[in-house]
């Protein structure tokens, strides 16, 4: 085998090393599993709690169900237990896990026995595997126990060999979830002769039932499910071992499954088949709901919803798709997934749709898809329901059931009396078309049943009331024959036709609608001014269009939902509600209506999801709560939630940034004010104290010229002082963040005047050369923050050149930019230095004393705040350059002024 | 003018500055009367009749913003508001609550001296006249007339009108609100672009030099100061 084939797939290696982290990181769920009661499951399971104990683990009983065997009922002795929760239910009281106790407790492994045990209704979820998942959500470790009949994927073949229905289930996802699926395997002999002894004890209830149950043929059956399930485990175990030590898999696919599946129910069994092929092939799979437009009574849409959680909890690919054309939307999606195989049913008694359809599905599919492999699921012996003609006729009936009907009806009588009005002037074939154009009528107004039933009666009735001879149904010339069956053949397929390119129409308007509501919400938020707005807009668009109040709940900046600062118009949340969308919003999962969580709650609350983290709860409280939230309707919610979630979580993002920023500037800020206080204040200071000292001297203080010395001296240390204190001012001022910008329209020239006449001290020693253009540069600025930010240039300049050289100030327009430049003759600044000069705090090394290293920050963040840039460059021979751009607005008009 | 007549009334709760205003005022022959809280000074502003008052902003007891304002009730005595704050709302604030003038710390003797000269001035305490001349310039508002050097400068009505109003405050500082809304009405108060274009056009014709003005000085974000 050459090297590159043995390279290990690079995706699979990730895949490995993902689980492998999730698991070290994850809580464990370790699985006991037996063929069925009274193997040892609890027993087993207390023991390896035992064994756990004495490691030093933190363990604790959640649940634990021991029928009254002693044996088992010692074990429970040492470990602590939680009590159950008491829970009133129709007035009985029940006892349920008690899982806000356990997550309080956190211990490290919590032991839940019966993991298929369906939950008192109005518990927080429908089934103790959901508080299971949430338990090692929470990080905990879970030891449970299962019987394999429960399992989702294998509840039809144990039904086929009990005889006895099965109501509990779990999904066979959970099994991946569990790092270890532990058999408790007994003989079938052996726990027959356990139950004979009575060690096995069923309680009374259970006893007839296990009269049929245990039966060693039924056990033998039940075992070796078990044993196969194990043993799929077992080499998946395998085989992902294999590919972390680099040997090549033998059951390396690129296969990809689909299944279409319908309202039938028998779509489960097609749903479990494929996920039981998926899972062998280790391939991913998809299940495909195509909706062809045709109404659904309410069993029909229960269990078609059913049918789809049941993919959904399988862990299928989902698509639901609208088209008229059922095999051509599976033949769009092989190509689209690149399926490799299709999973289909087997077709059903049709009556007289294949005319209509071109075939069976499962005929099209092999006849037009040859780049895939077609499977039709065996039965089991499970009859198929076979529908009825009338079942048949009723697929077509509409939405209002059956009245369209009477309105064909009707129009085709009205259509009947001005035919035979008209009659004897055109003659009974022309009549003919007069009825083919009522069925195409019929065709763009009503349903296809409706176009069928028209098409027949009105042959009837043109046959019957026209055709020669009238009032017979029997037809004498032979072209009339011709005539009649061909009309009734044209009438069908131009009604159909017109009739599915209306559907088509129709269906493109409801995508296009959907488009656009999806744009609409785009635009919103685009387009507001801030978080709050945008809210604003969307919960009032998205209850309008989904007729419900909505809101959002977002969380703090510490992680936790702000319940007070809700965004809605009209929801009040009160304790319980609170609950929900604390639980949602914990679990990262929706909760609350229409959902198997908290479902007694009068409002559905998904999660609000950014790219990174949760950041808040949208509430969804439909005006009608006995409806459930439609597939379209959610599909719809879940991409408007992600298009606001990533609105605000950038928001959030933002604002956080700048908070840390501000927080890290204020911290080197305090950090080097506490630095430039031993130089930069005492320096003038101790100038100050030393003069005033000698002051007390009075042979100085008749020092005509002394005393001069000494006021020169006192001012340049107060100036200096003061220069220290309004950097430090201003900087603190800048990074605090809280500094609005008073813009105002400001005269550029006028602004260097009142900085070269605020300097005109410091700047004296030095020949200074303005240069400002002739036309007036308006400009809009805040006025004291500019000037702060020129002054500092310019005291650059003056400290950095010699005295008595020459400063040059150059002021320009250039396409809508202000250019303000300030040149001197000193020594410049060595070209590695440059890139840093704006940093705060940094001084250029060897500088002379004197400056904080604040001035050109200042500069810089002043500059910035006004959208401008500022660039250092060194002159030739010798000297700097600071060259300020500022952007110019068009200038303003004057109201033209009549001067007398 | 006899100035021993003057009376200042310095109210601020630093002895630094209270002894730095009397050694900078006292040799100039103003007679000053110290108060080290607010409510001493107000009471001290009714007993000894002050001509002019030096009002510290952040005195201990009262805020110095409250104490010019419950000064502003019963008396037109210039007060000039001493203050740290280099904050321009703060300082048209004070203007508008009836402060005639204000000093920012630090400040100089020099600019202390000028301030209160046409503080007293502008009360009839100086001689105020409709002709002002400093320097070169010469404006006289009766007969509407500008000279520069003696020649005649020709200003057009909105120029002459915002001169004007400086001439009449000569000294202090004029918010700019205040003249956009004189000259331009209320509607007009946010366009001080108008402003700045006529103060450029005014500075063209009375300043020797228009960038670097001797007559029209800048008060940053506050207003204009005729001098």
């Amino acid at each position: 085998m050459s090297d590159s084939d043995n390279r290990l797939d690079p995706d699979a290696l990730l895949r490995i090393i993902d689980n492998e982290e999730k698991n070290s990181r994850e809580a464990k769920l370790r699985i006991f599993l037996g063929m069925s009661a009274g193997v040892g499951k609890t027993y087993s399971m207390l023991r390896a709690a035992h064994q756990k104990l004495k490691e030093g683990v933190d363990v604790v009983i959640g649940a634990a169900v021991t029928h009254g065997r002693a044996e088992t009922e010692a074990l429970l002795a040492g470990i602590p237990s939680l009590p159950l929760k008491k829970v009133n239910h129709r007035g009985t009281s029940l006892e349920e896990l008690d899982i806000d106790a356990i997550l309080e407790r956190k211990p490290k492994l919590v032991v839940v026995d019966e993991l298929a045990h369906s939950n008192i209704p109005g518990s927080r979820h429908e089934k103790r595997y959901q508080d299971v998942l949430e338990l090692l959500d929470a990080g905990i470790d879970v030891y449970t126990a299962l019987n394999v009949q429960h399992l989702e994927s294998r509840k039809d073949s144990v039904e086929a060999i009990t005889g006895i229905k099965i109501r509990e289930t779990v999904p066979d996802s959970i099994l991946e979830r569990a790092s270890l699926v532990e058999l408790v395997d007994i003989a079938p002999t052996e726990l027959l002769k356990r139950l004979k002894e009575g060690k096995v004890y069923l309680g009374d209830k259970a006893n007839r039932a296990a009269e049929n149950f245990f039966k060693e043929d039924r056990l033998t059956a039940l075992r070796e499910i078990a044993l196969r399930m194990t043993a799929e485990r077992v080499d998946q175990d395998l085989q992902r071992m294999a590919t972390t030590r680099k040997e090549t898999s033998p059951w390396q696919t690129n296969e990809r499954l689909l299944v279409a599946i319908s309202h039938s129910p028998y779509s489960e069994r097609l749903i479990r088949a494929t996920r039981r092929l998926a899972y062998n092939l280790e391939a991913p799979w998809i299940a495909i709901h195509v909706d062809t437009g045709i109404v659904l009574n309410d069993t029909d849409q229960a269990q078609l919803i059913k049918n789809l959680n049941l993919a959904r909890e399988l862990k299928a690919e989902l698509i639901t798709t609208t088209e008229v054309d059922v095999s051509a939307a599976i033949r769009r999606v092989c190509r689209m997934k690149n399926v490799t195989q299709v999973i289909v049913g087997r077709p059903t008694k049709r009556w007289f749709r294949d005319v209509i359809e071109g075939g069976t599905l499962l005929d099209r599919l092999v006849r037009e898809s040859i780049e895939v492999d077609v499977h039709v699921i065996r039965q089991d012996g499970v009859s198929i329901y076979q529908p009825s003609l009338k079942d048949e006729v009723l697929r077509y009936r509409s939405e209002t059931g059956f009245v369209k009907y009477g309105y064909t009806l009707c129009f085709l009588i009205l259509i009947a009396l001005v035919s035979g009005l008209i009659n004897p002037l055109i003659g009974y074939r022309a009549v003919g078309f007069v009825f083919l154009l009522a069925v195409l009528i019929v065709g763009m107004f009503g349903s296809l049943g409706a176009v069928i039933f028209s098409a027949i009666l009105s042959a009837f009735i043109w046959n019957f009331f026209f055709i020669p001879p009238t009032m017979k149904l029997i037809i004498s010339s032979p072209d009339d024959i011709i005539l009649c069956i061909s009309f009734f053949v044209v009438a069908v397929i131009t009604g159909f036709l017109t009739n599915r390119i209306r559907f088509h129409e129709q269906l493109i308007r409801v995508r296009e609608e959907r488009t656009n509501f999806l744009y609409e919400i785009l635009q919103d938020i685009a387009y507001s001014h801030g978080k709050s707005d945008f809210l604003n807009k969307v919960i009032r668009r998205v209850g309008n269009l989904l007729q419900a109040d909505c809101g959002v709940i977002l969380k703090s900046p510490e992680g936790e939902l702000i319940f007070d600062e809700t965004t809605s118009y009209s929801i009040v949340l009160d304790e319980k509600d609170r609950a929900v969308a604390l639980w949602s919003f914990q679990n990262q999962k929706k909760a609350g209506w229409s959902t198997d969580t908290l479902a007694q709650s009068n409002a559905l609350y998904m999660p609000l999801s950014g790219y990174t983290e949760t950041i808040g709860i949208f509430v969804f409280q439909p005006h009608k709560k006995s409806r459930k939230l439609d597939l379209e309707q959610e599909n719809l919610l879940i991409s408007i939630l992600r298009q606001l979630g990533i609105s605000i979580e950038r928001h959030f993002l933002s604002k956080r940034l700048a908070e840390t920023q501000r927080l890290k500037d204020s911290e080197q800020l305090y950090q080097t004010l506490l630095n430039s206080i031993s130089h930069e204040l005492r320096t003038p200071l101790t100038a100050i104290l030393g003069t005033a000292s000698n002051l007390d001297d009075e042979k100085m203080v008749n020092d005509r010229a002394y005393l001069k010395g000494v006021s020169h001296s006192l001012q340049e240390a107060g100036d200096r002082l003061n220069r220290v204190i309004e950097n430090l001012l201003d900087m603190s001022r800048l990074s605090s963040g809280i500094l609005s910008l008073k813009l105002e329209w400001n005269d550029f020239s006028d602004l260097i005047g009142v900085v070269i006449k605020k300097n005109s001290k410091l700047l004296s020693k030095h020949k200074l050369k303005i240069s400002t253009p002739q036309e007036m540069v308006l400009i809009k600025l805040d006025f004291r923050l500019m000037e702060h930010a020129i002054s500092n240039i310019l005291l650059n300049a003056v400290m950095y050149s010699p005295p008595e050289t020459e400063i040059k100030i150059n002021l320009k327009k250039e396409d809508m930019k202000l250019i303000f430049e300030v040149e001197d003759e000193g020594l410049g600044i060595p070209e590695e230095a440059i890139s840093k000069i704006f940093d705060k705090f940094y001084r250029v090394a060897g500088t002379p004393a004197g400056g904080t290293g604040l001035g050109l920050s200042i500069v810089k963040s002043i500059i910035e705040l006004h959208k401008g840039t500022v660039q250092f460059e060194n002159r030739k021979p010798h000297g700097a350059c600071f060259r300020i751009e500022l952007p110019l607005e068009e200038s303003p008009k004057v109201p033209e002024e009549i001067d007398s | 003018m006899i100035k021993d007549e003057i009376r200042i009334l310095v109210i601020d709760d630093e002895p630094a500055i209270r002894n730095i205003l009397r050694a900078s005022l006292e040799p100039h022959g103003y007679k000053i009367e110290e108060a080290v809280s607010g409510q001493q000074g107000l009471s001290k502003s009714s007993d000894f009749h002050p001509h002019l008052i030096l009002l510290d902003l952040g005195l201990p007891d009262i805020d110095g913003l409250n104490i010019l304002k419950e000064l502003r009730k019963w008396t037109r005595i210039p007060i000039i508001i001493l203050t740290v704050t280099d904050n321009e709302s703060t300082k048209v604030q004070l203007l508008d609550a009836g402060a005639d003038d204000y000093l920012t710390k630090p400040f100089g003797t020099k600019e202390l001296l000028a301030r209160v000269r046409v503080g007293l001035r502008t009360h009839g305490l100086v001689e105020a006249t409709p002709l002002f001349q400093s320097g070169h310039l010469q404006v006289d508002l009766n007969q509407r007339k500008v000279k520069v050097k003696d020649i005649i400068v020709h200003l057009s009505n909105t120029e002459f009108e915002v001169l004007a109003l400086l001439v009449r405050d000569q000294g202090k500082v004029v918010p700019q609100a205040l003249i956009m809304k004189k000259v331009w009405g209320v509607l007009a108060e946010d366009q001080n672009h108008y402003l700045r274009i006529y103060i450029n056009q005014i500075r063209k014709k009375i300043e020797e030099n228009p960038s670097q003005p001797k007559h029209i000085i800048t008060e940053p974000g506050v207003g204009y100061r005729l001098v």
